[in-house]
């Protein structure tokens, strides 16, 4: 360490406000968190009271961790649940009662209900059979 | 709060609890206890007094808004100049290069210093110094350290603190502490030379 620098750096210790300084300086503290209270959002001080009613309530510091793992443990359980229902619609729409085809060309020239006179009749949404719809899919 | 304060010195962590619990006098008290203190650090690495005003009323709003997050891992000095210094260093790297200083004026009691008088008028003093233009060359050499030479300048060499506070109010090694003195006091020996003894 060089001390005649050092011995020197010391003298900025001397430069200092005027004495009233510091007893102003908490005033306009107070002055400034009065403007800062108007200036902040509602939303915030509703905040800030609610934990100040609650001094001692903490988030855990694994809790956002756990937040996450039964997000993802959620969506896994909805992903497997519509997984196991889509085996069961293919077994309905394998086994439902066969549709004649026709070409574009002919669609005018049929009643929907004499395409095939056996079988009763059956309405379909969107080319799915609205009585196989499973209760999960969405 | 203050009779309370004269009459019986409080312990920080008696003052931070109390804050933490609610009590807003408590916090009066912490900063008229560091005000003074902090500013100095501020001020040596500003050399602006306004700037050190407006950033002092920042660095004590954000203390009263963190405080309830102060868990007293560290001291509440080491915390509170750990805030200081960060926010210090986060706005001069944002300031612009063409600031004024703003110096406050220099203490008469300087004149009595032992080490004032050693360097100015002992048998090795160089020149007869002006107090002004001493004042004037300090702050402009001190402005010529980066950012972090600056604050170790300040705490080790103006506010006199240890070199392992300062390492853990900066969050560094005593030894990065010691090394940034080292390059720091030769950089400001050769800008000071004409102020020191041959």
């Amino acid at each position: 360490m060089n001390k005649d620098v050092h011995k020197l750096l010391r003298i900025k210790r001397y430069e200092i406000p005027s004495s009233d300084y510091f007893e102003r300086f908490l005033d306009e503290f107070h002055d400034r968190q009065r403007a800062d209270l108007i200036r902040r959002p509602t939303l915030h001080i509703f905040f800030d009271r609610v934990l100040s009613a609650f001094p001692d309530f903490q988030v855990p510091r694994l809790a956002y961790a756990g937040v996450a793992a039964a997000a993802v443990l959620l969506s896994a359980t909805i992903l497997f649940t519509q997984q196991q229902a889509e085996p069961t619609r293919s077994f309905a729409l394998n086994n439902s009662p066969a549709v004649d085809v026709l070409p574009a060309s002919q669609v005018d020239q049929r009643s929907p209900l004499s395409m095939s006179p056996d079988l009763p009749p059956h309405y379909v949404l969107e080319a799915r059979p609205v009585s196989y719809e499973t209760p999960y899919s969405f | 709060m203050a009779e309370l304060e004269a009459k019986e010195e409080i312990s920080d962590e008696d003052l931070v609890a109390r804050t933490q619990g609610g009590d807003p006098r408590a916090f009066d008290a912490l900063v008229r206890k560091y005000s003074s203190r902090l500013y100095g650090l501020v001020y040596n690495m500003t050399s602006n007094h306004e700037d050190t005003n407006d950033l002092l009323q920042d660095i004590f709003s954000n203390a009263y808004r963190s405080i309830k997050g102060f868990r007293g891992k560290s001291s509440f000095y080491t915390w509170l100049h750990t805030i200081a210094t960060n926010m210090t260093i986060n706005f001069l790297k944002k300031r612009s290069r063409n600031y004024r200083m703003s110096l406050d004026d220099v203490d008469s009691g300087v004149q009595n210093d032992p080490e004032f008088i050693e360097l100015t008028s002992g048998p090795d003093a160089r020149r007869e110094v002006n107090l002004k233009e001493l004042q004037q060359r300090l702050n402009e050499a001190m402005m010529k350290l980066s950012n972090d030479h600056r604050a170790v300048v300040t705490m080790f060499d103006i506010q006199g603190m240890p070199h392992a506070e300062i390492g853990k109010i900066l969050g560094i090694s005593e030894g990065t502490v010691r090394s940034r003195l080292f390059y720091a006091h030769r950089q400001l020996q050769n800008y000071l030379q004409e102020f020191l003894a041959a």
